[in-house]
Parts: structure tokens; C-alpha cells; sequence
């Protein structure tokens, strides 16, 4: 395939929506350190352009590399996740791996490892037996094994993400709805059993969500002033680098977790209906690859992709509006975070080799 | 078939695909409108908490006005005291911090708990006050134990002094923490936590001149309670300070003489005095509430100081130049933490140190009422300068039969020599004459059965009875026999020392209504008084027998008399029984007033003006329970009002 061509198939409408986000992020970066390019704003926007390298760079590798070492990827995920459980390198919180001095979570590749071998055990199977149970149970235990494992670490936010992707890739492949009405009721059954498995705080956490005020000053504090900021911004907000809540820094985590709160204080109901729009937008261009590609793999690969950019979102806005409890759920490409950006422009890549490389009219 | 099977799951996944899509855009849509809810239905709420987190008022309390005596000497000031404080954001442990605190300062399990109260309601960058006024003991014990203690930190505050303590107690009155039920009269108290309220005395009559207006600072406050900016800044107005007529001078030998009556004060060091004072649990209560004076009383026994009343003031402005009331306290017990053992101690004191005796005590007047009576006589024509009356000891009225002080009579008297003398019988007859309520009339317009409206708070009005006084409250008509009782100032007469006071001053200016004040005036503030309206030379017929009570050959108090070098003195004794003395008493002879107990003695009364020429102070004096009104009060009297004109002079 020549250079133009691929240039010209790259789905750039992808990449703008993903850079546009990136740049929301910088300047919420911006006003986040009162009104600074540091320490957030100018690493973001420099790991935004980045990442949109990567992107084109992926764009010229054929995606069948994908498809191959995609098992060995989640073989090497769970590893790195086993391993980090026995060498973690905080006391209680075993997150973070070092590498040569650079640090970053495995769990972040473990998601997209998690979707991609989905994708190839179903695009595996033969088509008749999709019916059945047994196929499934394999796809499970694909699912269960790291999340169990980023659970552990603790950390509850990732690991539902994983959760939930596994699940979209699941469904996508065609899981019959008995066995989705069944799943349903069992994760019911297995609440209690979870939450027994949950650390203190992260218990705290769950109860404080569902009584915020009961707690004010402790683990209901986040929950509360998020919801003050949001609400104190209003229709049009508060102006930008004018939100009291996140520069005098009643809002916590502000530049990760809590940046749609301080862009929505700032900006207002208007400036968080925008941001919604753009991954609306860059979820269901996502999505709609996967109805342009031939193989199985490549549309359960871009449905999952989609499916966790998206939970990402509505985990973290859910969660900062206080309709879910304050798991730790970035927002994807706006929040400060290397690894979890880079992952997210590692999926873009994914998706834009796959659109180049595996399309129908090929 | 393959094909066909590739169709299907190509169709179910493309079907798939469309679901997550509708899901995605449902899901959106329900983040919208719960951000809906938040930014547009609430956002007002929401907007009142931000700006609640935003902005911290703080409210500055303004600095109460001091009181100063006619000298300009402090009476009432502001000292700055150090408190202790904690802000339970840097404490790592509240509660243990507390319990720590409190094995080194004072600090009651009930301050602890409204402690972690506060700290749960406050926000905890908030600093909350944990004690005040901390001794310098203690604040140098917190200061080596510091590092052990995060999160505490000392702040200066004011609190009220009064520098001249008890000596002043009964005009200053006292400022204390405000309470509940003031909180529920003045809303604006509840914001001033700091600040205290006068409770009584001047404090309390002056206490919106003295409390100034609170200022008021908005500061924006960043989410670990750092101000970032001031937005507005009302600073606080301090309070007026008060020049007062006193003459701390002149209070502070009153009080001394006063308290001393006619004995000796005795050394407490001594051996003798310690060894009685552990025996003796009256005693013992005396020195518990401050006051340290004993006395050695004429059979040779330790006795407290006296309590009593003795006022002094100009008979021409009104200023009261000296108030005493006794016993004293110290009112700086109740401007910081006011332990319960002072409290009941003070509060449960047999002899009520807390009242004031001068405004709030009542006393027979006895025979320091006989000018009034005499004064009535006068005016109404019923007697002149030359009336006279037999007196053989004793009156006959109907069946009963009043006595004269003196048992064997006075002989023949006019209205100098009854009042030289005393002679009860000469006014009893007098009053038969003139009738109760002429003898009111001129009671009340010589200051008695009304409040003197001098600024203290809680002044009695007394009682000057007449026919529809007693029909009111005892529901029965009034007897001649109750005219002859109230002539000689008992009965039903009541009255407080202050009322003696104007009085006397009155009588002695002669042309003004006169009324007493506790604010120094200027020299020319003396004209604003009513005109008195009494007959000239009545008042100088009344003056006369007053005069001749120092200075007269029969003068019950003429071993008493005021130095010429201060112009020498006039006035009038009073004895008032506080028990009625039977028949059968009085034919065995009266016990001696020492060798009663000492409730059961009379109370000695005084009043008196000085100079003779063109007096200029007036004074009454009431020792409780202390005799005899020329043995006790007129001694008493005398020295203050040397010691008045000492000071004072008399231009």
C-alpha cells in the first residue's frame, strides 16, 4: 500500500476529535496550576502530539502483527500484573512499575491486551458453536484473571473498566441474551462476595457515595465540593481561570480524576455538553470502523476499543456529578496522566491500522 | 451454509454493534441531564455553598471603652490575655491532643467535647478556641511541650481588668462572657463570642456606650483556610471611654473606714489571729471571698470586717465622689472563667457581697427621718421654730404607749433640741399633727420612695407609706400608731442609703432637686436640677438641730464633730431596731447591742453634710448590725468627709 494512500485513508476525523480533546485538557491543565503551562499543561499537550504520532506510525503497520502477538500480550500483561503484586512498590498500593526510571501503570496496557485477545478467541471460533456456554467460558476467564489480579493492587476503577470492555467484547461478539439476562443476575449474586473482597477505603468510599453528608470533612469532602463546583458553574460558568472551587483548590485531584468538575465550573453546563459531544463523537466513529472492516477480529477489537473509551467517560462524569462512587476513572485524553493517554492513542492506532488495512472493499 | 452462518453472526453482530451505539448515545443523555440538573435547576444552591467556602467573614470585635475616675485614673480597662487554640487540620489526633492539653493546662472535660463538637461542624483549617486567658504559668509549660503538640497555636485576646479590683466593685460592676439569654434579646451578641457583656454596675447601665460596633473583614479563603485576598474591611469602633465621678482617693478610705467601724483591725499574720481564725468557720468564709480585714471587737473577740453602705456626694452637681457597699468582691473573677467555687462561694456568702447595699439595700432610716418629719411639720404650719412639746419618756395613744429612746423623757423640746436630742416623743406628736400623708409629700420630694435614678442598674425604690400604700398591699386602713411609728423611721418606712444621701443633699443645697450621677460633669452642670420648693427658713431650722447633733451641749453626736479645719460638719443619727423589743425587755433593761448576736443588733445610720458655711458634700452612712448610729456611723461619716474635703477642698 503506497504512503498516499494510507495517508488518505487514515481516518483524520479521529485524530482532530482526539486532538481537540487534548487540547481541552491542556488548558484546563493551564488553569488547573493557576493559570501555568506547569507542571501539567505543556507535558500534556506535549504527550497529546505524541500520541498522535504514535498514531500515524501505527497507521503503516498492518494489523495481522496485532492478531498475533495478541495472546502472547495478555500472557505478558497478566505477568507484569502478577508480578508487580509481589514486588509493588507502595506499602498498600501496588500500581506503578519502573522501568529504566520511567514509570507507568501495567494495567493501562492490560485493557487493550484484554480486548484484543477477546477478539481473536472469538474470531477463532467457529460460527455455529456461538450458541453454546463452553465458548464463553474461556473469554471469561480472559476477563476474570487480570481483573481479579488489578483488584487486588487495589484499584477498583480499573479494574471495572476492564470488567466492563471484557463484557462490550463479549456482547459484541454475539453472547446469546439469556446468557446476558444470567450474567446480570449473577453479578447481582456476587455483589456481597465483592464486597467483601474490598479494602476499608475502598468501602468507605462506596458508603460515603451513597451518604456524602455523612462524612463532610472526610471521604464525602471529594464527592460534595465536586458537586459544589459543578453546580456553582451554571449554565455559562464562571470564566475561565474564575471557578473558586478549583483555584483555591476546594476541588480535589483536579488536574486527573476531578478536571471535568473544574472545566464545568469554569464553563459551565455548555462547556461540559461540548466535551460530552466530542466523545460521543470519537465513541461512535470508533464504533462505526467496526462496520466497515471484513474480519471478526477487527470489529470486536474496534467495538471493545469503543465500548472502554466510552465507560471511561461515563464512569468519570458519573462519578465527579456524584452518581457513582469515587472509583479513580480518568478522563481519557483530558485528564493528566502519561500512561493512561498513551494507551488511549495506542487504541486510536489500533483502530486506524485496522481501518487501513482491513477494509471491506479491499 | 457457512456462508449462511457467516451472514447471520455478521447480521447479529452488526445488530450488536447498533445497540452499543443507542446505549452510548442513552448513556450520554443521561449525563446530560443529571449535569442539567446540577448546573442549571440547582446551580443557585450550589452557587450559595461555593461562595460560603469561598469567602470567610470574620467578624472583629471592638474594643470596650474604659473607665477612668474623676482623676483619670483606670477604674475599668482592657488587658491582653492569650488563648489557646487548635486547628484540627494539623492536630494528628484531636481528642488525644485535647487529653494531652489537658494534663497541662486547665481544661474541663465539657470544654473538650464542645471542642470536637466544633471541630465536626467547622471546617478544619478552622482555628477553634480551646482556652483563655491562660496564666503565665501555663502558657510557659505549653511552650515546652510544643513540639509534642500540632495543630496548636496561641493568639492574644482582650479581657476585661479592673485594676482597682474590690475597692470598686459595686460601681464598676462586672463584665462576663454573654449567655444564652442575652443571645436571645441581641442576636448581634452571638457573632462577638470574644466578647463579653456588663452583667451589672456601670458595665451594665453604659454597656452600649461602652461595647463600640464590630468590624467586619471579608477574606477570601482557599480551601486550607489561607486568606488570599481581604475583599472588604469595616474595621471595629471601639467603645467610649467613661470619666466617672469618683474619687478613687476617697473610695479607697471609705471602704477602709467603713469596713473598720468603730474597732481595730487586727494583723492576720499574727499567731493569736491564725489559731482563731482555724476554729472559727465565719471567719474563715470572710477571708474566702477576698475580704482580708478582722476586726477586735469591744469584748475583746475577732470579728469580721463591718458590712454596711457609705455614700458621698457634692450636693451641688450630684456626682457621687464615693460609693462603698460591704462587703466587696473582686469583680475580676468574673471576667475570664469564673470557677463554681468562687461563684458559691460569693453567691452562698451569709452577708451577700454581692449586693449592693447603697442602691439595692433597705433600711429603716430610723431617726435620720426626723427632718422629714420636721420639714413637714414646718411647711404645713402645724409647728414653728418655737413649738413645744413635753416629752416624759413615753406617749400614750389610745391603749398603747410609745416610747422614747430615752427612758426617763427629755423634758420640754422644740423641733432643734428634738433633733439635737433625738427626742421621739417630740415627733410623734409632731406627726399626729401633720398626718402621714403630708409626711410622704415631703419624704419624696426629698428624694425617698423613688429610685435617686443614679446609674447603677437594680435600684430599690424603698417604701413611704401612706392610707392607700397600706390599703394596696396590707388591704387595711392606716392607724394613727403607724403615723407615730413612721415619725421615728420605722415601721414601714424603708429606704437605701443612696435616698439618705440626697436627702441630706438636698436639705444641705436647699433650692435644688438635686440627683445623684455617677458620670464626672463639668463645673457649670449643676443648674439643670428641678427647684426643691422647700420654705428657706424651714430648711434652716432643720439645719440648725442638724448642726447642733455635732455641736449642741445634748448632741447624740457630739463627740464627732468635724474639724473646724474642714469646716466642721451637720447631721443626724439613726438606731434602728431590727427586732421588736418586748415589754418584758424593756423593764429588764435593754441588753447591750455587743452582747446580742449580731444579727439582732441595731444598725447604725448616719447622715451628714460639710462644711457648716456653704457645704459641698453630703454622706450617709449605714453600718449593719454595728450599734449605735453616733457610736458607729457618725465616727464612719466624720472621717470620710475629712478625708472627702482633703482631697476633694471644698471650691
Amino acid at each position: 500500500m503506497s504512503l498516499w494512500r494510507t495517508l488518505f485513508r487514515i481516518p483524520w476525523h479521529i485524530i482532530v476529535l482526539s486532538l481537540l480533546l487534548v487540547a481541552i485538557g491542556a488548558m484546563a491543565l493551564y488553569s488547573a496550576s493557576e493559570g501555568s503551562w506547569q507542571p501539567w499543561a505543556g507535558r500534556h499537550a506535549m504527550r497529546g502530539a505524541f500520541g498522535v504520532g504514535v498514531v500515524l506510525v501505527m497507521a503503516f503497520v498492518d494489523f495481522k502483527i496485532l492478531h498475533r502477538l495478541s495472546y502472547f500480550m495478555l500472557i505478558a500483561a497478566i505477568a507484569v500484573l502478577v508480578a508487580l503484586l509481589v514486588i509493588g512498590s507502595g506499602p498498600n498500593v501496588a500500581r506503578w512499575i519502573s522501568i529504566g526510571g520511567v514509570s507507568f501503570q501495567p494495567s493501562e496496557p492490560a485493557k487493550i491486551a484484554i480486548i484484543l485477545a477477546l477478539a481473536r478467541y472469538f474470531d477463532s471460533q467457529p460460527q455455529d458453536r456461538m450458541q453454546s456456554l463452553i465458548v464463553y467460558l474461556p473469554a471469561i476467564g480472559m476477563i476474570a484473571i487480570p481483573f481479579l489480579l488489578v483488584m487486588k493492587q487495589p484499584d477498583l476503577g480499573t479494574a471495572l473498566m476492564l470488567l466492563l470492555g471484557g463484557l462490550s467484547v463479549l456482547f459484541a461478539a454475539g453472547l446469546p441474551w439469556r446468557y446476558v439476562g444470567g450474567a446480570v443476575i449473577a453479578a447481582l449474586v456476587a455483589m456481597p462476595v465483592l464486597w467483601s473482597q474490598l479494602h476499608a477505603y475502598q468501602k468507605s468510599r462506596v458508603m460515603t457515595f451513597l451518604n456524602p453528608e455523612s462524612d463532610v470533612l472526610g471521604a464525602g469532602y471529594q464527592i460534595i465540593q465536586s458537586k459544589i463546583a459543578l453546580g456553582s458553574g451554571g449554565l455559562f460558568g464562571k470564566g475561565f481561570l474564575m471557578g473558586s472551587q478549583s483555584q483555591l483548590n476546594y476541588l480535589p485531584e483536579k488536574q486527573t480524576d476531578f478536571v471535568f468538575t473544574m472545566i464545568g465550573e469554569e464553563f459551565g453546563l455548555v462547556g461540559n455538553l461540548f466535551i460530552l459531544a466530542l466523545y460521543l463523537a470519537l465513541s461512535l466513529s470508533i464504533l462505526r470502523v467496526s462496520f466497515l472492516v471484513r474480519s471478526r477480529f477487527s470489529q470486536l477489537t474496534c467495538m471493545g476499543l469503543s465500548m472502554m473509551l466510552f465507560f471511561y467517560v461515563f464512569v468519570n462524569v458519573a462519578m465527579v456529578s456524584g452518581m457513582l462512587p469515587v472509583v479513580g476513572a480518568p478522563l481519557p485524553l483530558i485528564s493528566y496522566g502519561g500512561t493512561s493517554m498513551l494507551t488511549v492513542f495506542i487504541g486510536l492506532g489500533i483502530v486506524t491500522s485496522i481501518l487501513i488495512h482491513d477494509r471491506q472493499e479491499d | 451454509m457457512r456462508r449462511g452462518k457467516e451472514k447471520d453472526l455478521r447480521r447479529v453482530m452488526s445488530r450488536r454493534g447498533f445497540i452499543l451505539a443507542g446505549a452510548t448515545v442513552s448513556m450520554t443523555g443521561f449525563l446530560a441531564a443529571r449535569l442539567y440538573y446540577l448546573q442549571v435547576a440547582q446551580t443557585s444552591r450550589y452557587r450559595r455553598l461555593s461562595d460560603r467556602n469561598q469567602f470567610d467573614v470574620r467578624v472583629v470585635p471592638p474594643v470596650r471603652g474604659r473607665l477612668f475616675d474623676r482623676k483619670m485614673r483606670l477604674v475599668a480597662g482592657n488587658a491582653e490575655s492569650f488563648e489557646l487554640r487548635i486547628t484540627p487540620l494539623y492536630a494528628d489526633n484531636l481528642q488525644e491532643t485535647l487529653k494531652l492539653l489537658a494534663t497541662i493546662v486547665d481544661l474541663p472535660e465539657l470544654r473538650q467535647a464542645y471542642v470536637l463538637d466544633m471541630a465536626k461542624t467547622l471546617p478544619s483549617f478552622r482555628e477553634i478556641m480551646v482556652r483563655d486567658d491562660l496564666s503565665q504559668r501555663e502558657l510557659a509549660r505549653l511552650a515546652v511541650r510544643s513540639a509534642l503538640l500540632p495543630g496548636v497555636s496561641f493568639g492574644k485576646s482582650l479581657r476585661r481588668i479592673y485594676p482597682q479590683g474590690a475597692l470598686t466593685c459595686h460601681i464598676t460592676g462586672y463584665v462576663s462572657p454573654v449567655t444564652q439569654r442575652e443571645i436571645e434579646k441581641d442576636e448581634t451578641l452571638e457573632i462577638m463570642p470574644t466578647l463579653g457583656t456588663g452583667k451589672t454596675g456601670v458595665e451594665l447601665v453604659f454597656e452600649r456606650n461602652l461595647r463600640g460596633f464590630p468590624g467586619r473583614e471579608k477574606i477570601e479563603v482557599n480551601a486550607t483556610g489561607r486568606p488570599i485576598k481581604v475583599l472588604s474591611d469595616v474595621p471595629s469602633a471601639a467603645g467610649n471611654d467613661l470619666r466617672l465621678s469618683i474619687d478613687i482617693g476617697v473610695q479607697l478610705h471609705a471602704a477602709e473606714r467603713l469596713r473598720r467601724g468603730r474597732w481595730d483591725t487586727v494583723e492576720l499574720g499574727s499567731h493569736e489571729v491564725q489559731a482563731a481564725l482555724a476554729q472559727d468557720a465565719e471567719l474563715q468564709a470572710h477571708l474566702a471571698v477576698g475580704d482580708n480585714m478582722i476586726l477586735r471587737d469591744g469584748n475583746d473577740r475577732l470579728v469580721p470586717a463591718e458590712s454596711g453602705a457609705a455614700v458621698v456626694m457634692d450636693i451641688h452637681s450630684g456626682e457621687v465622689i464615693s460609693l462603698v457597699s460591704a462587703p466587696m468582691f473582686d469583680p475580676n473573677l468574673f471576667t475570664g472563667r469564673l470557677l463554681n467555687r468562687d461563684w458559691r462561694r460569693l453567691n452562698e456568702h451569709p452577708r451577700r457581697p454581692l449586693l449592693n447595699r447603697v442602691t439595692s439595700g433597705l433600711y429603716a432610716p430610723g431617726s435620720t427621718f426626723k427632718m422629714v418629719v420636721g420639714l413637714a411639720a414646718l411647711e404645713a404650719g402645724v409647728i414653728s421654730e418655737n413649738t413645744e412639746f413635753f416629752c416624759k419618756g413615753e406617749r400614750e395613744l389610745g391603749t398603747s404607749v410609745f416610747h422614747c429612746w430615752r427612758k426617763g423623757g427629755h423634758g420640754v423640746m422644740n423641733i432643734v433640741s428634738a433633733l439635737e436630742q433625738s427626742c421621739d416623743v417630740y415627733f410623734y406628736e409632731i406627726a399626729l399633727k401633720t398626718g402621714i400623708q403630708k409626711i410622704r409629700d415631703m419624704a419624696l420630694r426629698l428624694g425617698l420612695g423613688a429610685a435617686t435614678g443614679v446609674n447603677l442598674p437594680d435600684e430599690k425604690s424603698g417604701i413611704i407609706p401612706n392610707h392607700e400604700w397600706k390599703l394596696a398591699t396590707k388591704g387595711s386602713v392606716w392607724t394613727p400608731g403607724e403615723t407615730v411609728v413612721a415619725s421615728i423611721g420605722q415601721g414601714y418606712v424603708l429606704t437605701t442609703p443612696m435616698q439618705l444621701a440626697v436627702m441630706t443633699a438636698r436639705i444641705a443645697n436647699g433650692s435644688k432637686a438635686v440627683a445623684p450621677s455617677l458620670l464626672s460633669k463639668s463645673a457649670d452642670a449643676s443648674s439643670d436640677f428641678a427647684p426643691l420648693n422647700i420654705s428657706e427658713s424651714a430648711l434652716a431650722i432643720i439645719r440648725r438641730g442638724m448642726f447642733k447633733v455635732l455641736h449642741g451641749a445634748a448632741g447624740t453626736a457630739n463627740k464627732y464633730k468635724l474639724s473646724k479645719d474642714y469646716g466642721g460638719m451637720a447631721g443626724k443619727t439613726g438606731t434602728v431596731q431590727v427586732r421588736r423589743i418586748s415589754l418584758a425587755q424593756r423593764e429588764k433593761g435593754i441588753v447591750k447591742n455587743i452582747d446580742r448576736p449580731w444579727a439582732e443588733r441595731d444598725h447604725a445610720l448616719f447622715v451628714a453634710y460639710a462644711p457648716i458655711k456653704n457645704p459641698r458634700y453630703a454622706i450617709s452612712v449605714v453600718v449593719e448590725h454595728g450599734g449605735s448610729g453616733s457610736s458607729t456611723a457618725a465616727p464612719v461619716a466624720r472621717d470620710i468627709l475629712a478625708k472627702t474635703i482633703a482631697e476633694r477642698g471644698v471650691t
